[in-house]
């Protein structure tokens, strides 16, 4: 009965059953080869979804906590809550790295390359496998430093933007220390360990300085070689009361 | 997929089209929140450092 009505509704609904019949239920194959259709579909927007958020959303997240950070480390520095000259808080970060010529302002310097450090959106020293010589130290060695090339915000996208004699002004506290870039390695592979050694052995140097290295990826948007600048300290100088940044940064 | 999907929402063309909107940014707030910055250190796209691993 239910069959007999609902055949008479498709016919005074359609005049033509048949061929709508037809059009409205494609064959199996039709219908596996869309559905295989829309995966790939899926799968395109998915990819797509992932670059917008490598390349942007994850920038987002880094600048807000690295501004946080760094609001907090010139807070504390502001009330001067740090007694003598040994006495330096290394948790919230040491300082700021300053490099006109990667038009990036200035960027917060922690302890640490895990990825869990550089995805805040800030440079850090090496620990591993040779622990960076710290400028505040005053003693000779490699202050060797690295930091994301292309999201978790991207703090050394323009290394390429580097040149010989460009300064990279380190600032503390109490202090600018500006360097000169000396030498630049465009590749090396990511095992090259010797990069960030004392002495570097590619960086042309023969004797132990003071010295700064920047190590991110390249080229950009992946991982496969690493991209090294080495520079040299010039001078030091004094933070005044109006934290007046050196001539190199005007 | 998608056409079944849309077939067995309820209501009219305009409330699907809002539940179909909801969803697909819930879809993208998982992605974004959980899916992605999981998927990402499996993906060889943001070392930085030399290290000997």
């Amino acid at each position: 009965m239910a069959a007999t009505a609902d055949e008479t509704e498709e016919h005074t609904d359609a005049p033509e059953p048949e061929s709508a019949e037809r059009r409205r239920r494609p064959g199996r194959i039709a219908g596996a080869v869309s559905v295989f259709g829309e995966l790939l579909i899926t799968v395109g927007l998915l990819l797509g979804l992932f670059v917008v958020y490598s390349l942007w959303w994850t920038n987002v997240l880094a600048d807000r906590k690295a501004d946080k950070q760094a609001e907090k480390v010139r807070e504390h520095w502001a009330q001067g809550t740090d007694q003598g000259p040994g006495a330096l808080d290394t948790k919230d970060g040491i300082g700021f790295l300053r490099v006109p010529a990667m038009k990036n302002g200035s960027v917060l310097v922690e302890k640490g390359t895990s990825t869990d450090v550089l995805n805040n959106g800030v440079a850090g020293y090496y620990t591993d496998p040779v622990k960076a010589m710290l400028p505040m130290t005053g003693e000779k060695g490699n202050f060797t430093l690295a930091a994301h090339r292309d999201g978790h915000g991207a703090k050394f996208h323009n290394i390429d933007k580097l040149h010989k004699g460009d300064p990279i002004v380190f600032e503390t506290r109490d202090d600018w220390y500006v360097y000169k870039v000396s030498s630049i390695l465009p590749e090396t592979s990511k095992y090259d360990v010797g990069v960030v050694d004392a002495v570097p052995k590619e960086s042309g140097w023969k004797k132990p300085g003071h010295y700064i290295t920047l190590t991110t990826c390249t080229p950009v948007y992946t991982s496969r070689y690493r991209y090294i600048v080495w520079g040299e300290l010039v001078r030091v100088q004094k933070v005044d009361s109006k934290r007046t940044p050196p001539p190199e940064l005007r | 997929m998608y056409g079944w999907f849309w077939r067995h929402l309820p209501g009219n063309v305009w409330v699907k089209l809002l539940v179909s909107v909801v969803l697909a940014l819930a879809v993208v707030y998982v992605l974004f929140q959980y899916v992605f910055p999981w998927a990402e250190p499996l993906l060889p796209f943001n070392d930085v450092t030399v290290d000997n691993q």
